[in-house]
């Protein structure tokens, strides 16, 4: 037996969001990185080496990683379960029944609100297996929770 | 004395006055360590005194200020000198008593009553009577479990099924656990701390050390060093070992109409008492740490909701007799062949990588030594063969060790060598599943799956399975999985 993967991508704006987010340390870092050269001219190579270091890490988190995690990322909520794939080199599929959930929250970060997103998080009475759809559009988002409390409602079993 | 039902708020025993100011002062020494200091510093012994009068008077105010009621449909504790807290407890949410009494509790015939539920709780939020007298405990606990668990008052008193009770053999197990070295690195750090290292170092006793390690050759000095740490380390693990387990006895009492409860009572000076509810149970996890498992030994922990996975709570078995441990979780769990029977192995792949895992240490180090040929001390060499070998022994013993079995009721998952661990879930308690796969796990074609259920540990992993093999044991124990929309068979 198998799973197919679930067919929901999150939003289209999910990428840039995630690039913008993983922007901001890196361009701390870098501007440390200035004023620290400014400062001190001495030690060339080490200036160079973490300019390198710094350039890589940018354009592996700021270009690369958003794109593949937005290749990764899927969600589907069916009418027992909510399964989810997430993740870029370590990539998880998670799937958690609808009648064990407990609770169900909606999380938006400053960024999320600028663009409109918002995160999904499913949880059960395990520490392990709550299931997070993120980068949702708002209005997606607030069908799932429509949705998932719909359902959950209906099983009255104890969630453990 | 007595327990009752009902509104009025009810005061601990009154022998706490006794126990509270004993316990402040032994938490507190730093502070009264700090007011003798200042006292004699200050050549004022007022403020030694006043130290202590005020340490004893914040343990009698823990008294007065701290009391409990068992209402009709919660329990509350009220505590707190400075910040006054309230803790209530639905009463049908409690899943387990246990009580605790340490020496100077039970000197004064007193035990600690500690109420857990569904929830985690620790620290500050965890509902503890601390103390009541002993004689009331049995009332206390067949009130407090009434709601979840119905034992009829003459239930209580029962004697139950024994399922294990400790053997004087099982110590030979003992001495093989780092507990005793803990002790003693333990003690030795306490000691610089209190400022005993400071003290040595130009004494008298300090130098005559030396001078007779001079005269004995370093390496005789240290290997005599080195076998008293070695014997003292096996005395202190064999005799925690019996102080905390000696008298262990495991029981199971069954009432009519439900799955019983588990007793467990054990310790010599802290009497500690355990009542699970087997309704909660959810399986059981068999350790055999390497050094354990030599002697044919393993330890048995129970899967609870609302019992932690990791530590002391949950623990059913000491290091005892393997076919004992193995029995006691058949027995409770109703499936020998859940806790015995042969595991379905993961395959090629996953040897491979306990291979590569085991043995990336040693080719670094090779590749180290000979590049820095003319650096490397002859007898590196001789070592790091030993070094390899035990990684290759290391890498046979756990890709032996990997293996699953799984059907309707039961997921079984064995791993690990130095701490080896079969676990054994109920396939019922399973309330999610994640398939994790890391960039050489999809190259491989293995992935890790991992159960959460509500109970224990929280997650139960099966490590490296046939990545085609892991929605097929994930959708044998969970129907809504297989019957899900987006199961498809091959």
């Amino acid at each position: 037996m198998n799973l197919v993967e679930p067919a929901n991508p999150p939003s289209r704006k999910a990428p840039l969001v995630w690039a913008i987010g993983a922007a901001i340390p890196w361009l701390v870092l870098a501007f440390g990185q200035l004023v620290w050269f400014a400062l001190d001219r001495r030690l060339g190579l080490l200036h160079a080496a973490a300019a390198a270091v710094t350039v890589l890490g940018f354009v592996v988190f700021v270009a690369v990683v958003p794109v593949w995690r937005y290749r990764v990322h899927r969600w589907d909520i069916g009418p027992k379960a909510v399964y989810t794939r997430t993740g870029w080199l370590v990539q998880e599929r998670r799937i958690a029944p609808i009648s064990r959930v407990q609770t169900v929250d909606t999380y938006r970060g400053p960024l999320d609100r600028m663009f409109g997103l918002a995160n999904v998080t499913v949880t059960t009475a395990s520490s392990a297996g709550a299931v997070r759809i993120v980068a949702l559009d708002s209005d997606v988002a607030d069908r799932v929770v429509a949705r998932l409390t719909d359902i959950a409602a209906i099983g009255g079993e104890d969630a453990t | 004395m007595t327990v009752e039902v009902g509104q009025a708020w009810q005061r601990l025993s009154p022998r706490m006055l006794v126990v509270h100011p004993v316990h402040e002062l032994l938490r507190q020494i730093p502070v009264l360590i700090g007011s003798l200091v200042l006292g004699s510093a200050t050549g004022n012994p007022m403020w030694a005194l006043f130290g202590l009068a005020l340490i004893v008077g914040y343990g009698l105010a823990r008294w007065f200020t701290t009391s409990y009621r068992i209402g009709p449909d919660e329990v509350q504790l009220r505590t707190g000198v400075l910040q006054r807290k309230v803790l209530s407890v639905p009463r049908n949410r409690i899943r387990s008593v246990s009580t605790d009494a340490r020496l100077l509790h039970r000197l004064l015939g007193l035990t600690v009553l500690r109420v857990s539920t569904g929830q985690e709780a620790k620290g500050d939020t965890a509902f503890a009577l601390d103390a009541v007298q002993a004689e009331q405990v049995p009332r206390l606990r067949a009130i407090l479990l009434a709601d979840s668990l119905a034992p009829a008052e003459e239930d209580a008193n029962e004697p139950g099924r024994e399922l294990a009770r400790w053997q004087p053999s099982w110590l030979r197990y003992s001495p093989l656990s780092f507990t005793g070295l803990a002790m003693i690195l333990a003690a030795v750090g306490l000691a610089y701390q209190a400022g005993v290292g400071a003290a040595l170092q130009d004494s008298r006793l300090a130098r005559s050390g030396l001078d007779a390690a001079e005269r004995f050759g370093v390496f005789a000095s240290l290997a005599v060093v080195v076998v008293t740490v070695l014997v003292v380390s096996v005395v202190l693990s064999v005799l925690r070992s019996l102080v905390t387990y000696g008298n262990l006895v495991l029981l199971r009492r069954d009432f009519a109409g439900n799955d019983g409860v588990l007793h467990l009572e054990h310790g010599l000076l802290r009497v500690r008492e355990h009542t699970f509810d087997m309704r909660r149970l959810r399986g059981g996890t068999l350790r055999s740490p390497l050094l354990v498992r030599l002697f044919g030994g393993a330890r048995l922990d129970a899967v609870m909701t609302g019992v932690d996975g990791a530590g002391e709570a949950s623990l059913l078995l000491p290091p005892c007799p393997r076919a004992t441990a193995e029995a006691v979780l058949s027995e409770l769990i109703a499936r020998p062949d859940a806790v015995t029977g042969p595991l379905r192995a993961h395959g090629a792949a996953a040897t491979r990588r306990r291979w590569t895992r085991a043995l990336a240490l040693p080719a670094v180090l090779l590749i180290a030594m000979v590049v820095w040929y003319s650096w490397t001390p002859v007898w590196l060499w001789p070592i790091w063969v030993v070094l390899t070998v035990c990684c290759a022994l290391l890498a046979v013993d756990r890709s032996r060790a990997l293996g699953h079995r799984v059907d309707a009721e039961w997921l079984v998952a064995r791993a690990g060598s130095l701490d080896r661990r079969r676990d054994c879930i109920a396939a019922a308690g399973i309330i999610g599943w994640t398939v994790r796969q890391t960039l050489l796990q999809r190259r491989a074609g293995v992935a890790t799956l991992i159960a959460a259920t509500a109970a224990g540990v929280k997650s139960y992993r099966v490590i490296d399975v046939p990545a085609e093999l892991a929605w097929t044991i994930a959708g044998s124990a969970s129907p809504w999985v297989a019957d899900s929309d987006w199961a498809r068979t091959q």
